[in-house]
């Protein structure tokens, strides 16, 4: 039957059957992707075949900005260079200042053996583009494993925290912004270190510090820091100031902008990996079953 | 009027290639995030295109490796593009012969309904993935790819046109 058939009617297996097979497919590499995460290769194949477009079509627009600020007025330099000098001269104060803290604190940290906390190193990315997908806000940048990112590592500004990668691939990675759905960081109230977990609510949305009483003692204007209580993100990143506290309900609700200029800037800073802290100690009924155990023995 | 009134020359394997590649470009310049709700998917329009234009060319295979590549392009989740562009093809496939000789503004509607189910099959797939409904915006992209569809078609086959002598 089939040989008979002229060659015009030989189109391979019917567009039905193609879709139920490629639909299989995708839906198989999603449940992969999304519960197993067990995709990373073939993800980075991809992204590696695709780094070319990515950098055609990033490149002219950073290229028009360079050339834009080539063409600045002279006036405008000299005033921007008047405001750098005084900007330069009152941080170099702060800085002076800054050591003889660190000093300080070194010598308090010693007596108290205490190492975290202290300065780390850290790697400046660009921006290559905000992730287009509108479900999740995310950005990808453009270092990689190559350039030894790591996922896990956490991304700043100049002011404080924008997010955390999530994902490398060998020329670029995706860094998860503070902003994304349930992202939670855990902070402290800089006023009086009150301890809480602000949350993402989703793209272009306000930051939402979530179940607290509604006595709770935070104002409008607080700023947020990280506490580093969860040993991923460092000690004392300013995260978000709370814009408004809203104490009708059961539970205060409490929302907060981000400090990083979130949508705006073009380089991050990656910061390098917290130290690990001691393990979590087991809870107190797993302890008295083990003991137990021992004893049985 | 679409392929019926005039004979039309064959297209080269590059063309359609080169294009594919050119609408990928598009959907990763970095869009204002303002805009990137309206930036119709470019992708999946010229992908209904040519799956119109040329269905023995380009298939359903065609569309999940181009959604793949949006799905890495993109950092969404590895298959969502995927499986948006294997139906859309398919569903463009499944009434090729009847669409292809239809009016512009026909068509134009036929690919406003595929992009939209194209974005609605994302959406759904990142909810059954436990993203928030993401809002009517999200779905404005589609109209704007539906107003372009004539301006396009009409350049695309541009070159595919040959002059016929009237005294044939």
């Amino acid at each position: 039957m089939q040989s008979t058939q002229p060659a015009f009617f030989k189109q391979g297996p019917r567009p039905l059957t193609r879709l139920v097979i490629f639909a299989f497919l995708s839906l198989s590499l999603m449940v992969g992707d999304a519960y197993y995460h067990v995709l990373g290769r073939l993800r980075e194949q991809v992204s590696i075949a695709l780094y070319p477009l990515q950098w055609l079509a990033t490149t002219p627009f950073s290229m028009a900005q360079e050339a834009g600020s080539f063409l600045s007025r002279q006036s405008d330099l000299l005033a921007e260079n008047r405001r750098l000098n005084d900007a330069q001269l009152s941080a170099a104060m702060q800085a002076q200042r800054l050591k003889q803290l660190e000093g300080e604190n070194a010598r308090l940290r010693e007596l108290t053996e205490a190492r975290r906390g202290l300065p780390r190193p850290s790697q400046l990315a660009e921006i290559l583009y905000n992730g287009r997908d509108p479900f999740s806000s995310s950005l990808v940048i453009d270092q990689g494993a190559r350039q030894g990112v790591v996922a896990g590592r956490i991304v700043a500004d100049a002011v404080g925290l924008v997010g955390q990668v999530v994902r490398v691939q060998p020329l670029t990675s995706e860094v998860r912004l503070i902003s994304d759905r349930n992202h939670m960081v855990p902070v402290v109230v800089e006023r009086n270190q009150l301890r809480a977990v602000v949350y993402g609510m989703g793209r272009q949305q306000p930051l939402e510090v979530r179940n607290m009483a509604p006595n709770v003692d935070v104002q409008p204007g607080d700023m947020l820091v990280t506490s580093g209580i969860d040993g991923v993100y460092p000690a004392g990143l300013p995260v978000a100031r709370v814009s408004s506290v809203d104490r009708q309900s059961g539970f205060a609700r409490i929302f907060c902008t981000p400090v990083a200029a979130i949508d705006q800037y073009r380089f991050v800073l990656i910061l390098d990996a917290a130290e690990a802290l001691p393990p979590y100690p087991l809870d107190a009924s797993a302890v008295d079953a083990a003991s137990k155990k021992k004893r049985k023995r | 009027m679409p392929v019926s009134r005039q004979i039309l020359r064959p297209v080269s394997q590059g063309l359609i290639i080169l294009s594919f590649l050119f609408v990928l470009l598009v959907n990763l310049l970095p869009w204002q995030a303002a805009f990137s709700d309206l930036a119709p998917d470019f992708v999946a329009l010229f992908l209904v295109y040519w799956a119109l234009n040329q269905p023995r060319r380009v298939g359903v295979g065609t569309g999940f490796l181009l959604g793949i590549l949006m799905d890495v392009g993109d950092a969404a989740v590895l298959g969502q593009h995927a499986l948006a562009y294997s139906v859309i093809t398919f569903l463009t496939l499944w009434r090729q012969r009847q669409v292809a000789v239809a009016p512009f503004w026909q068509q134009a509607i036929g690919a406003l309904a595929l992009l939209l189910i194209s974005q609605l099959i994302m959406q759904l797939v990142r909810v059954a993935l436990g993203a928030p409904f993401v809002g009517w915006g999200y779905f404005a992209g589609p109209f704007l790819a539906a107003l372009m569809w004539t301006p396009l078609s009409n350049l695309m086959l541009m070159h595919q046109r040959r002059e016929v002598p009237d005294e044939l």
